[in-house]
């Protein structure tokens, strides 16, 4: 009988339950929609700050004082190089899925035509690699450079290239020295004493001093510079996790400092300080160090924008359950008269309460789980619309919107019920 | 005129006297608008609040001269030309080579505070540069030197342009000028930074001899990507002495980050609003659904349907307007809250937001009672009489 | 003119016949009560009469305007105008206050009079009740409400649909005292009921069955007091 009572409700007033069974949906769409995105803003928004460039760069360990210092500009002084067959093992490293991009860099100094100096840069643009791991890879100065302008002409590729070609690309400033445009050949005497001819296949605005550089392909740059097989420094972009306490007693005593279980957890966790660590690990002779720059700004701006989110999410989590509080307690309310004949023909308090609910919670699992599949598709929406990639099923979300559903219908039906059991069945049968 | 006091006081009765009913209704009207105006006011302060945070990348404006001549003079005169609110702060630099233990060191000279905030990711192990006599050495200068915190040393500098060759072919002795500093700590970037010392300017000028020249400015300023190249462009045109750059790598990709991020909050407050408007919607036609009977009474003893939906939405919209005002109050304190809390910084009031609160409740509410009223008017009253 | 004429009225839902060729008159101010058991037709006619539905074919002659060729727009006028109800349940709005019950009648009418209203409760006897809300009121002040709202703008026809349906003996005196009162200003009363005591009453009875008026009972000795029979 309980059971056909239940039934006879969901079917007969099955308006009403709709309307139910909307609000909780559109409450769980909307709490799981937030957290959803909430829970992935974080990598989101750090994929973003990529924009900024490389917030890790590797040097030869015994380079310390460089070239900056005694304004012979690019020219490497300390013989201390890194090799370039070693690279590939940065996308090794315990954290390689965090590493977004990397490119190696050479530094030459070589003479123009007009006798002139120039800077030399080699470096990768978009090559493409293999890793031991069998993934593949586009690494390269184009993502890391995204500042860049392109003023004419077109990108330096790896793929587009063959091995030996002599492309560059040449800043603005030294375009406009030179008089040279996308098309133009330069012609450029290395330290060897010999001359190259270089076509210009672009010309960008770094608003830098890489504006007066001309950047070739590394092999072009290292031949110039007389070193092949080397390279200067590589810049390496990775997604890490803001510092805290932790990172930063990493960072000022050194990870030797830390207890076996602090350096565990230091280790497996994506700080700026422990990539570094781990890429010396993987790299011979390498010192590698956050760009605070980009590392220490890019920990601001994650965890304000985390912040906001949880705040919003909050927000929204409040407005989505006090809605459906109140239309719970509005419909049960509206059945006073249906329970006052119940309790004429002799339904006692607990035995309303229990029938009470379980329409209530029938329909609110229909409308949770609906909104919950809702809410994962406006999650997908603001990813692709704000991100451009899709957001990631977390599966503690679904355990938490239950729970918030569950409680929330609970806390909506308490009034109501109190209602329904003060209610005296003559009062209502009378019409009132 | 009696008629209308009639009609206002139903819709008072109604209200007064459904209290508890009335109250469920407000309170989601209200939380509706609380979330409107909240999300609002936080949409349109991100920007402001997220690109001070941006600020933290450091100088997105870059001085240097374009004559000859450039001096903290043309520095403030460039910096005239911009909004004073919304720098963030100024930094100049000279540079010159000076020697540490006869070995060539690029030192800088600037001014400490500028430096602070135009700098703010500069990690200094010990203090910060602050009064004359103080060196901030960078950590590969201080790895070379073995310099520590508190150390004293000695910085030479040889003055340009005084070499002077006398009558028998010998060159004359130049005399260094020296100076003690006291190094107050190690400044660690992971950039070229970390290859100078820091001094303040008064240090420099009296290290060097000569006073009033600088290099360069480094500006942090906040403001878009757009208003950055007005105000370069303005610079460029009508400050003679002082060429203005922007650091793209800072701009460009504080504009990329910033819009993704105002879209998000966009997208968010634009799927929180519609979720809400919809449970305030379905409050609605709850609150309406229940007062059926009524409406069939009315219509009974003689009221028209227009004049039903008159009173009937009066009513709803009067609730709008209380939610409205009393969300749009709750929704000011809660951006402020989350400002606070996020940003430590206060949310600027949009008096406009208040207005466009209540009326946006007052329609949303009112739209969505009209339909639940229209339908209820088109039952026939003797059936909702009947107690069907 | 009879003030009320049907013709050959009737209603047909699908195969069933609630009114089948219903012919009668009332004359301005009679006091006439419907009778009839349970599925007879008296609600169907009440909503008829009472310009809340419309027959399937006849005439309905109000005051010499056939109501069923009216438009749902107009039916709501006349009813305004022409026709005071009061239900079996009562129908107050539990908000409004007795007085401001009457005044919701002058409200759709013309223009709310407090004074007008206060007199009409007046005249039921609820002038020390006016400000109470229904809900602190008892079952027969209720209904007297009802009948304050139902002549406070003077309609043609009063149209009572079970009035004594929800009070007990004492009240339902006081209600048909209400009605001889009404009566004896020459307002037309029609009362549709089940209960014979009320039905008595009136001057004439009618007495549906399926749809059909079953027959017509002339009250010889109308005294306008209901006489219970225990």
């Amino acid at each position: 009988m309980f059971l056909r009572s239940v039934r006879g409700t969901l079917f007969r007033q099955w308006k009403k339950m709709i309307m139910i069974a909307f609000t909780i949906a559109l409450g769980a769409s909307l709490a799981s929609a937030m957290l959803l995105v909430m829970l992935d803003v974080g990598d989101k928004v750090n994929q973003e700050l990529k924009t900024y460039g490389a917030n890790i760069t590797v040097v030869p360990k015994a380079e310390s004082v460089l070239d900056d210092l005694y304004e012979i500009e690019g020219q490497n002084t300390s013989g201390a190089y890194l090799n370039e067959d070693d690279l590939g093992k940065i996308k090794t490293i315990f954290w390689a899925f965090n590493i977004v991009d990397f490119a190696p860099f050479v530094n030459a100094q070589a003479e123009l035509q007009d006798g002139s100096r120039v800077t030399v840069v080699g470096s990768w643009y978009s090559h493409h690699m293999k890793l031991p791991t069998g993934e593949e890879l586009d690494a390269g100065i184009e993502s890391l450079r995204s500042w860049w302008e392109l003023k004419e002409g077109s990108w330096l590729s790896e793929r587009t290239a063959s091995a030996d070609s002599r492309d560059a690309m040449i800043g603005v400033n030294l375009a406009q020295r030179l008089g040279a445009k996308a098309g133009s050949v330069i012609t450029v005497k290395g330290a060897d004493g010999v001359s190259r001819d270089f076509n210009v296949t672009g010309v960008f605005d770094a608003g830098g001093e890489e504006d007066s550089y001309l950047y070739t392909y590394l092999a072009n740059a290292q031949e110039i510079a007389g070193i092949s097989g080397k390279i200067d420094s590589i810049e390496v972009s990775a997604i890490t996790t803001p510092d805290n306490e932790l990172a930063e007693l990493a960072t000022k005593n050194g990870p030797s400092s830390l207890t076996v279980s602090q350096y565990e957890k230091w280790y497996c966790t994506a700080y700026a300080s422990s990539i570094c660590w781990q890429i010396q690990e993987a790299i011979p002779n390498c010192i590698a160090s956050p760009v605070r720059q980009v590392a220490d700004s890019e920990g601001a701006i994650l965890e304000k924008t985390q912040l906001l989110m949880i705040l919003i999410t909050i927000l929204s989590l409040i407005g989505a359950a006090l809605g459906i509080c109140n239309l719970v307690t509005a419909t049960v309310m509206e059945r006073s008269q249906e329970i006052g004949l119940m309790k004429a023909i002799g339904a006692n308090n607990s035995s309303i309460s229990l029938l009470v609910l379980t329409e209530i919670f029938i329909t609110a699992i229909i409308g949770g789980i609906a909104g919950f599949f809702a809410g994962f598709g406006f999650a997908q929406i603001i990813g692709h619309s704000v991100f451009g990639s899709a957001i990631e099923f977390r599966i503690m979300v679904v355990p938490i919107v239950a729970v918030l559903v569950v409680i929330v219908t609970l806390i909506g039906c308490i009034p109501a019920i109190k209602m329904l059991l003060g209610l005296r069945p003559t009062e209502v049968l009378h019409g009132r | 005129m009696k008629k209308r006091r009639m009609f206002i006081k139903m819709i008072l009765a109604s209200l007064m006297r459904r209290r508890s009913r009335m109250v469920v209704a407000l309170l989601s009207i209200a939380i509706g608008a609380t979330i409107l105006s909240g999300l609002i006011s936080i949409y349109y302060d991100v920007p402001r609040q997220m690109g001070a945070e941006f600020r933290n990348y450091g100088a997105n404006m870059i001085f240097t001269a374009s004559g000859a001549e450039f001096t903290l003079d043309d520095v403030n005169e460039g910096r005239a030309v911009i909004d004073e609110s919304k720098i963030v702060g100024v930094a100049p630099f000279r540079y010159e080579n000076v020697r540490i233990n006869e070995k060539p060191v690029v030192a800088a000279g600037t001014d400490p505070d500028g430096v602070k905030k135009t700098s703010p990711y500069w990690r200094i192990t010990g203090n910060a540069l602050e009064k004359n006599g103080q060196l901030l050495v960078g950590a590969n200068i201080a790895d070379t030197f073995r310099l520590k915190e508190g150390q004293m040393i000695d910085v030479s500098y040889t003055p340009e342009g005084m070499e002077q060759v006398d009558e028998n072919g010998d060159r004359a002795v130049i005399e260094d000028n020296i100076k003690s500093f006291t190094v107050a700590g190690i400044l660690d970037t992971g950039g070229k930074e970390e290859d100078y010392v820091y001094m303040t300017l008064a240090d420099m000028a009296e290290l060097s001899g000569t006073q009033g020249r600088i290099d360069a400015a480094e500006l942090s300023i906040s403001a878009t990507a757009d208003e950055l190249s007005d105000y370069a462009d303005k610079i460029n045109s009508t400050v003679g002495s002082v060429h203005a750059s922007l650091v793209k790598r800072v701009t460009a990709s504080e504009a990329t980050v910033l819009t993704k991020l105002q879209a998000l909050v966009l997208l968010v407050t634009i799927v929180v609003l519609a979720l809400t408007m919809i449970c305030v919607a379905t409050t609605m036609t709850a609150v309406v659904a229940e007062r059926r009977k009524e409406i069939g009474l009315r219509k009974a003893i003689g009221a028209s349907d227009s004049s039903i939906i008159k009173e009937f939405m009066g009513e709803s919209m009067l609730l709008g307007l209380f939610g409205g005002l009393i969300g749009a109050v709750l929704g000011f304190v809660f951006a402020q809250e989350v400002s606070i809390n996020v940003f430590s910084s206060p949310i600027s009031f949009r008096p406009l937001l208040l207005p466009i609160t209540v009326l946006v409740s007052i329609i949303v509410t009112g739209l969505s009672s009209l339909m639940p009223i229209r339908s209820a008017t088109d039952v026939d009253p003797a059936l909702v009489l009947k107690g069907e | 003119m009879s003030l009320l004429e049907l013709k050959n009225v009737y209603k047909i839902y699908g195969e069933l016949h609630a009114l089948d060729d219903v012919n009668f008159k009332v004359e301005k101010g009679e006091w006439v009560s419907i009778m009839g058991p349970s599925g007879s037709g008296k609600s169907t006619m009440m909503n008829i009469i009472g310009c809340m539905d419309k027959p399937t074919k006849g005439e309905v002659l109000l005051d010499g305007v056939d109501i069923a060729k009216e438009s749902k727009k107009n039916l709501t006028t006349i009813r305004r105008d022409k026709i005071g109800l009061i239900f079996q349940q009562f129908h107050l709005v539990n908000y409004l206050t007795a007085v401001e019950n009457v005044m919701l009648a002058q409200y759709y009418h013309s223009i709310p009079d407090e004074k007008e209203a206060l007199e009409a409760l007046e005249r039921v006897g609820l002038a020390d009740r006016a400000k109470h809300l229904p809900s602190q009121l008892s079952g027969g002040e209720q209904q007297r409400v009802c009948v304050a709202r139902a002549l406070i703008n003077y309609p043609e026809i009063i149209l009572a649909d079970e009035p004594t349906g929800n009070l007990d003996e004492a009240n339902e005196e006081i209600v048909v005292d209400l009605f001889n009162k009404l009566h004896k200003d020459g307002t037309t009363l029609i009362v549709v009921t089940h209960d014979p005591e009320v039905a008595e009453v009136a001057q004439r009875k009618i007495v549906l069955r399926s749809g059909r008026i079953a027959k017509e009972v002339v009250n010889e000795n109308f005294t306008g007091k209901i006489r219970f029979t225990d």
